[in-house]
């Protein structure tokens, strides 16, 4: 299935030519979850991130449906 | 260690080794315990009964990175109550390198006498008419003054503000370029300097003679250590130099905290507009600034110069709370006007969350659009000029929905939330509802445990508790001077190791990790017993009350918290 990663902080600096705008266009087997996701963009639990799946924050045991919209953001405290 | 007390009603201006009931205390920790100790609870704030502190931290003016803070504490004419707000930039560490543990103001001027206190590199101190400088604004302000002083000093200053003696004045506080941009915004502290009659505290960077260290090499060794913690931690090593603060404007919104439109809703409409990555790409085309030094010794560089189309300086630093208050709650999604709005705020002497909340208000009450930028740079200008409207918006957003007559006042002890609705984020409502402090992000903040997964935002369980735990944690760093965003790494049991080292090194003590807490506790006890002397009851710990009648969305929830189990959270 395809769905669309948007990513935020500095994770967008790790992938060539990331846009912002449209975020990566990623292709993952049928009934991936958001952990499945994060191995296959190489993001691990020391990058500190949280997913959030079409504006709600999501569990990484949670399951991806096609043309899914996932933020993939970096935990932030303080400000 | 030395007090310097000034008092404005004789213009006596005097040095004093530190009494040894205050030897050892710093920042927060001295402003608080001394309010408590020597202001009259009852008293004006704007009188001269009222104390204004300014007290560097206990690691302030050491080598250690990122302990540039400064406490600035009185009684606050906003809450009533006690009040400490503390900011960066460069006094911090210049008084930390004369020795100076505090500045104590005491008494007041005749009503229109205004003074500057200047404080050369000796650590010799003079009080000079400030006539010249009446009603400037502090940009303005802060470059006279550096030129007739020397570009090697720090500034602590108000603008009109503070002069007009309004509830959301700051005292403004110079960065490493001498731009008057950090700021101790929070309870009205600006009004209080205005009322003692000081206009701005001139401070030399060149001092010589900061406290001595007990073990230099063990404290050597543990300021290494915790450098290097923070720059290999993603937050504070990576994210804060990319995007800065403002990084938690997508966070929160993916949270459907983030209070917009006048706390109405949980996500912005516009927020990716108003990111910190759109912050950041738009900084970098303009050829601005997206990570900057700000403050003395700082190794985050979370702040930026934000620059117009034609990359000309518009504003340093531009934050989350302030994109939040000036952009999220009046729906304003344009950055170049939230950046002029955060100008005017700095100019003027206003605490961004204080004014952009009370411009929210005066929104959603019907006075002008959500989302015009022109109106709200507007009633900033009316602030500035003392009119009738100006000095109601220049009160805050209480005074704002009194005048209007409108109920929806997101406020805590008289005090503005902070950029995390208590719907959204159960535990910051609980913070906002008890901290002796008013609704105060800073006292108690529980963003980092709920993006990392460790409390569930919008369960009542286990908010007190957190919460609590976080105000006692936070009560305690606010004592060293270290920036909270550096503190962000304590989470790291290594991190803290280092900083019970470097306390010790520093005074030669033997404290151990209970003796830290032990600390937050003393100063939240000093707080919440000025509070009880000043009239307050429990009945103040609670939040404004549409945050118990009207469900946030995205998630629908009121504050779940009840007031018997607000009432638990000090049971020291």
């Amino acid at each position: 299935m395809k769905i669309r990663a948007r990513l935020f902080g500095t994770l967008g600096q790790r992938f060539q030519d990331y846009n912002p705008d449209k975020g990566l266009a990623v292709e993952i087997p049928d009934g991936a979850k958001i952990k499945d996701l994060l191995v296959h963009l190489e993001i691990s639990d020391a990058d500190g991130v949280f997913v959030a799946v079409n504006n709600r924050v999501a569990e990484a045991d949670q399951e991806l449906n096609e043309g899914a919209v996932v933020q993939i953001l970096q935990r932030a405290s303080g400000g | 260690m030395k007090f310097l007390k000034v008092n404005m009603t004789s213009k006596n201006v005097s040095i004093e080794d530190v009494p040894q009931e205050y030897v050892g205390l710093g920042g927060r920790g001295l402003t608080s315990i001394m309010i408590n100790n020597e202001v009259a609870p009852k008293c004006d704030p704007l009188g001269p009964e009222n104390k204004l502190i300014f007290a560097p931290g206990t690691l302030t003016g050491t080598s250690l990175v990122n302990t540039s803070r400064i406490s600035i504490g009185a009684k606050s004419p906003l809450t009533g109550g006690i009040k400490e707000s503390n900011a960066g930039g460069t006094v911090g560490a210049a008084l930390g390198k004369l020795g100076i543990t505090a500045i104590i103001i005491e008494g007041a001027a005749p009503e229109g006498d205004l003074s500057n206190l200047i404080i050369d590199a000796g650590g010799n101190a003079t009080l000079e008419s400030a006539g010249d400088y009446k009603g400037m604004r502090t940009y303005a302000l802060v470059e006279k003054l550096l030129q007739a002083y020397g570009e090697k000093n720090g500034v602590l200053c108000i603008g009109p503000a503070g002069e007009y003696q309004l509830s959301s004045a700051s005292i403004q506080t110079s960065d490493v370029d001498g731009r008057p941009c950090r700021a101790a915004g929070r309870g009205g502290l600006g009004a209080v300097m205005g009322a003692k009659g000081i206009k701005a505290i001139v401070v030399s960077q060149q001092g010589k003679n900061a406290d001595a260290i007990n073990d230099p090499e063990a404290f050597k060794e543990a300021a290494k250590t915790f450098a290097k913690i923070i720059k290999e931690n993603p937050f504070t090593g990576q994210m804060l130099g990319a995007v800065g603060t403002a990084g938690l404007v997508s966070a929160v919104n993916a949270l459907g905290a983030f209070p917009s439109y006048n706390a109405t809703k949980g996500v912005f409409d516009g927020w990716e507009k108003i990111s910190g990555e759109a912050m950041a790409k738009t900084i970098q085309e303009r050829g601005g600034q997206t990570t900057h030094l700000g403050c003395s010794q700082c190794i985050i560089h979370c702040s930026n110069e934000y620059v117009d189309k034609d990359g000309k300086y518009t504003t340093a630093s531009l934050e989350y709370e302030t994109i939040w208050s000036m952009g999220g709650m009046t729906g304003i999604d344009d950055l170049d006007i939230i950046a002029k709005l955060d100008y005017l705020a700095d100019d003027i002497g206003l605490d961004t969350m204080n004014t952009g909340v009370a411009i929210g208000v005066a929104m959603d009450a019907g006075h002008k659009e959500f989302g015009d930028g022109q109106a709200a740079i507007e009633m900033m200008e009316e602030i500035a000029q003392g009119s009738e409207l100006g000095k109601i918006i220049g009160n805050g957003p209480e005074a704002v929905g009194k005048h209007f007559n409108h109920h929806r006042i997101p406020v805590a002890k008289h005090q503005s939330i902070a950029a995390y609705d208590p719907r959204g984020m159960q535990g910051n409502g609980v913070t906002y509802a008890t901290s002796p402090m008013g609704a105060d992000h800073t006292a108690g903040n529980l963003v980092g445990a709920y993006l990392g997964g460790a409390l569930n935002p919008t369960a009542a369980e286990g908010q007190v508790e957190a919460s609590k735990k976080s105000q006692i944690a936070m009560a305690s760093l606010d004592c060293t001077g270290l920036c909270l965003l550096a503190g962000t790494v304590l989470a790291d049991p290594a991190a803290n190791e280092a900083l019970l080292k470097l306390i010790n090194a520093k005074y030669g003590s033997r404290l151990g990790p209970d003796d830290v807490a032990a600390m937050g506790v003393r100063v939240l006890k000093a707080e919440l017993d000025f509070n009880r002397k000043a009239g307050f009851t429990k009945e103040d710990d609670r939040l404004a009350r549409f945050f118990y009648e009207e469900p946030l969305p995205p998630h629908d929830k009121v504050f779940l918290i009840s007031d018997e189990e607000l009432d638990k959270t000090f049971d020291f």
